[in-house]
């Protein structure tokens, strides 16, 4: 694999999907603009029937700079409103899936093990060693970094991960979230995140116009309610669509980062091809506002193709190692959890499931 | 008289400018040369707590090597060795005689390590305890984290050098004495016996 190379592919993509998102915003003003022309010309040839046609102009440009503050007014304190609501520190999020700290002298040998992997990577990575939080009630292999910032940032990883993966392969995840830390990725989403809520209130704003101002008399701002709430589910739709595109871009350059750390790339392989057996899916209800963060797809496939944050794993395995046969591996190998009876009917029962309802989906 | 003046304007000009050139580059070496030696420092760390942790080792491996002593005197041998290169290399980080004793020192060390673990393989008792299983954990583990601190430390020391060989700052190099500095390699033949420590 071509670490480099794959790297400056996602970060050229990245870009390209930023530019796309400033466009998207353009063309959100550029509708208010043309919708509120159409409105105010059309009331105001009702109100004067004897204005001739010539006198519709596409261009009044106080008319457009009033939409334009209007509009990147509304979202812009719409994401501030959203980025301070979710700016909390990496921990806190971590808490709230039900992470438990581990300790910096804990004697367990697996959190020692996990500890001392996530130490090693700080160092491969060149970032202060984040807070470990493992989430004791999650059986599948997934794990997530959270935090704005290399300070302030943290690490969790399902017992699956801590418990079903070799030293080699837990290297290969963590050395994965580590590169979501050090690109700032939390931070890109955070802000995308905040643009997309940004939309949303244009929504809002026109539903508020539609009922406050209800009377007949208010027919013009009931009409650009209307458009509003039109332009701006459009406008979410399209910002989703991007968003999930760019966070699929970040985790391919996430893989190729992590294996510029390790120098391993069937570390990484492997335990892709582990949870291709085992499963990414989490339990936690609140997974689904976070999925974007997490190392695998925490909610299974989504029915959107273009919707979904990750990449299918078998793409993202074939990035690592072109030569990858296609079948997942059994966990067989790997060390059992403490309850060894369940992590068994995990291994065997829904390895052979998923991996024939992957091959039927592909 | 004007054009003097204008000549001499000019020549001062070009004196600044150069003056600010060869200042840059001055400090851009000043630096280069700090963040090695700062990626030193990060190995030195590692290769301290190694040296923490050797003793330990030979002393929970006693117990069950008791016939085995030999090998347990050359591990300590090549430890206590491999500490005082790393006191000399740390004192003055890059220069080429130091880091290539520290690097045989830690090749010698690693190969009597992996001696050691070949040896333990034999003896069940001695593998299932919790201590020793531990300790092997951590030596893993700082093992791993000398490589990469070692990545870092060599990274910086390409930066460095290439800087410092590079027309005109060679110049500037030359005539304030910046010297070459030596990157960390462990020698082939010694990497070879490093210890294998799998957990999987």
């Amino acid at each position: 694999m071509d670490f480099f190379a794959h790297q400056d592919k996602a970060r050229k993509n990245t870009k390209v999907l930023v530019v796309y998102f400033v466009i998207a915003i353009a063309c959100i003003i550029a509708s208010v603009y043309i919708a509120s022309l159409l409105i105010f010309y059309g009331v105001h040839a009702k109100q004067q029937p004897g204005v001739p046609l010539s006198e519709f102009v596409l261009w009044d440009p106080k008319l457009f700079l009033n939409v334009m503050l209007g509009t990147l007014g509304v979202v812009a304190i719409g994401s501030l409103y959203k980025t301070a609501a979710l700016a909390k520190g990496g921990s806190a999020v971590a808490e709230s899936f039900g992470g438990r700290l581990v300790s910096s002298n804990t004697t367990h040998p697996e959190e020692r093990k996990l500890r001392n992997v996530i130490e090693e990577m700080a160092i491969a990575a060149g970032v202060p060693v984040p807070k470990i939080y493992v989430l004791d009630d999650e059986k599948g292999i997934n794990a997530f970094a959270a935090g704005h910032a290399p300070g302030d940032a943290a690490i969790a990883v399902t017992r699956g991960c801590m418990t079903l993966l070799n030293r080699d392969e837990l290297q290969g995840v963590i050395g994965h979230e580590f590169s979501h830390i050090l690109n700032g990725d939390m931070r890109l989403n955070l802000r995308i995140m905040g643009v997309i809520f940004g939309i949303l209130c244009l929504a809002v704003i026109g539903r508020i116009l539609i009922y406050s101002r209800g009377g007949r008399d208010r027919n013009p701002l009931m009409l650009l309610g209307l458009a509003l709430i039109v332009i701006g589910a459009i406008g979410v739709f399209f910002g989703r669509l991007i968003q999930a595109a760019l966070s699929r871009q970040r985790e391919f350059l996430a893989d190729a980062s992590s294996v510029q750390f390790t120098r391993n790339p069937a570390g990484l392989s492997s335990a892709l091809q582990k949870i291709g057996s085992v499963g990414s899916q989490l339990e936690s209800p609140r997974a689904g506002e976070a999925s974007h963060m997490f190392f695998g797809n925490g909610l299974g496939e989504p029915f959107f193709r273009m919707l979904a944050t990750h990449p299918p794993l078998a793409e993202r395995i074939r990035a690592i190692d072109p030569s990858w046969d296609g079948k997942f591996k059994n966990v067989s190998g790997a060390p059992v959890g403490n309850d060894a009876s369940g992590g068994a009917a995990v291994r065997h029962g829904i390895g052979v499931q998923t991996q024939h309802e992957f091959q039927t989906k592909e | 008289m004007n054009t003097l003046l204008i000549v001499l304007t000019v020549l001062a000009a070009l004196a600044l400018v150069a003056a600010l050139f060869v200042v840059g580059i001055y400090n851009k070496l000043v630096g280069l040369r700090n963040r090695f030696k700062n990626a030193y420092a990060q190995i030195d760390v590692q290769l301290k707590r190694r040296y923490d942790l050797i003793p330990n080792l030979v002393e929970t491996a006693k117990g069950y090597l008791k016939h085995e002593s030999g090998t347990l005197e050359a591990v300590v041998a090549a430890r206590n060795a491999a500490a005082s290169a790393n006191a000399g290399a740390a004192a003055n980080p890059g220069d080429p005689a130091a880091m290539q004793k520290l690097a045989s020192a830690e090749g010698t060390l690693s190969g009597t390590l992996g001696r050691l673990f070949a040896l333990s393989e034999a003896y069940p008792d001695l593998k299932a305890n919790t201590t020793m299983l531990s300790l092997m954990e951590e030596l893993t583990s700082t093992e791993n984290k000398v490589s990469f601190s070692r990545q870092a430390y060599n990274d910086s020391v390409m930066a460095y050098n290439t800087q410092r060989e590079v027309f005109p700052s060679s110049l500037i190099a030359g005539t304030f004495h910046f010297t070459a500095a030596e990157l960390f390699a462990i020698e082939e033949a010694a990497q070879k016996e490093a210890p294998k420590v799998s957990f999987s």
